[in-house]
């Protein structure tokens, strides 16, 4: 696997550092990059987002005025 | 001092799906709303308060004037307490002002006939309901610190969001994260309650035909949503 460089604030990687030793983490680039691939895999796995549809704004519509929403 | 979270269209399936562990408390569970002949939110409050199914008076006054019901507190159960404090709840202390501004936002989407239209009457319809719940949260939290023997705080926004943005999941999560945050505040006896949940068309949410309730003191069942009063009543 290649490795590229990021920047992040000094004070983060302190912080991490400080934290280091109750994780079981070798390394803050480690701790990093499983944080990262946590947030990515939440991101991915939430369920694809809906798009408009003439056809759902019609029937939503038609439900909108019947609960009395619209005229 | 009794609390009432009145939160519209307060979707069971979210609640578990996001795990709002405050909103569901230690017992929850769906209302029966099916005497009613479609989930309207100016009939299922005014039948809460009531303790009464008020589908017949509401619907006399029409569609229009029904979102201007104002309920005498003596037709209600509040009246049994001696200082409540009811922030926006429709049929007794609505904010027609704001609420009709918020249905003519989504009258104008529906009647936009571009996409680029349509998204900002969105983001405008958006707006408008975010910050009147930052408002009623505001003042919601002030008044759990008042001297009052029974509040409600009346939350339209995942009803109003909902309507346009429930296939936005990112966006009903923020919602109930900060609704369950709401609940994860409270320090006395409180009762969640929906009128209606919401149930997915596309990038659209309809009303659906069951509500939502939660407690920490008694498992209710499948209560109707007029029990509510006598439940209540009961608690003080």
């Amino acid at each position: 696997m290649e490795y590229g460089e990021i920047k992040i604030p000094k004070q983060m990687i302190s912080k991490i550092e400080a934290r280091l030793e109750e994780t079981g983490f070798e390394s803050v680039d480690k701790y990093v990059t499983f944080v990262l691939e946590e947030v990515i895999k939440e991101v991915e796995d939430e369920e694809p987002e809906e798009v408009f549809s003439e056809e759902d704004e019609e029937k939503v519509k038609g439900r909108l005025r019947a609960l009395g929403y619209l005229d | 001092m009794i609390t009432v979270l009145a939160i519209d269209a307060l979707e069971y399936t979210l609640v578990e799906k996001f795990d709002c562990n405050n909103l569901k408390q230690k017992y929850y569970g769906k209302t029966n709303i099916s005497e009613f002949s479609e989930p309207r939110t100016m009939v299922l409050w005014s039948s809460f308060m009531t303790g009464k199914n008020m589908e017949k008076e509401i619907l006399a006054k029409g569609d229009k004037d029904m979102w201007n019901t104002k309920l005498d507190i003596k037709d209600t159960f509040f009246d049994q307490f001696e200082n409540p404090k009811i922030i926006d709840l429709p049929g007794f202390s609505y904010i027609t002002d704001q609420h009709d501004q918020e249905r003519k936002l989504l009258k104008e989407f529906f009647d936009a006939q571009s996409e680029e239209e349509k998204g900002q009457v969105r983001v405008d319809y958006n707006n408008l309901a975010f910050e009147h719940h930052r408002k009623i949260k505001e003042e919601f939290i002030d008044v759990l610190e008042a001297d009052h023997d029974f509040i409600l705080g009346y939350f339209s926004v995942a009803d109003v969001i909902g309507h346009l943005n429930f296939g936005n999941r990112t966006m009903m999560k923020m919602i109930y994260k900060d609704l369950d945050e709401i609940a994860g505040s409270m320090k006395n006896q409180f009762i969640v309650l929906s009128d209606h949940g919401m149930e997915q068309i596309g990038i659209f949410g309809d009303h659906s035909n069951y509500g939502f309730w939660s407690t920490d003191f008694k498992d209710l069942g499948n209560p109707g949503i007029t029990d509510f009063a006598k439940i209540i009543k009961e608690m003080r």
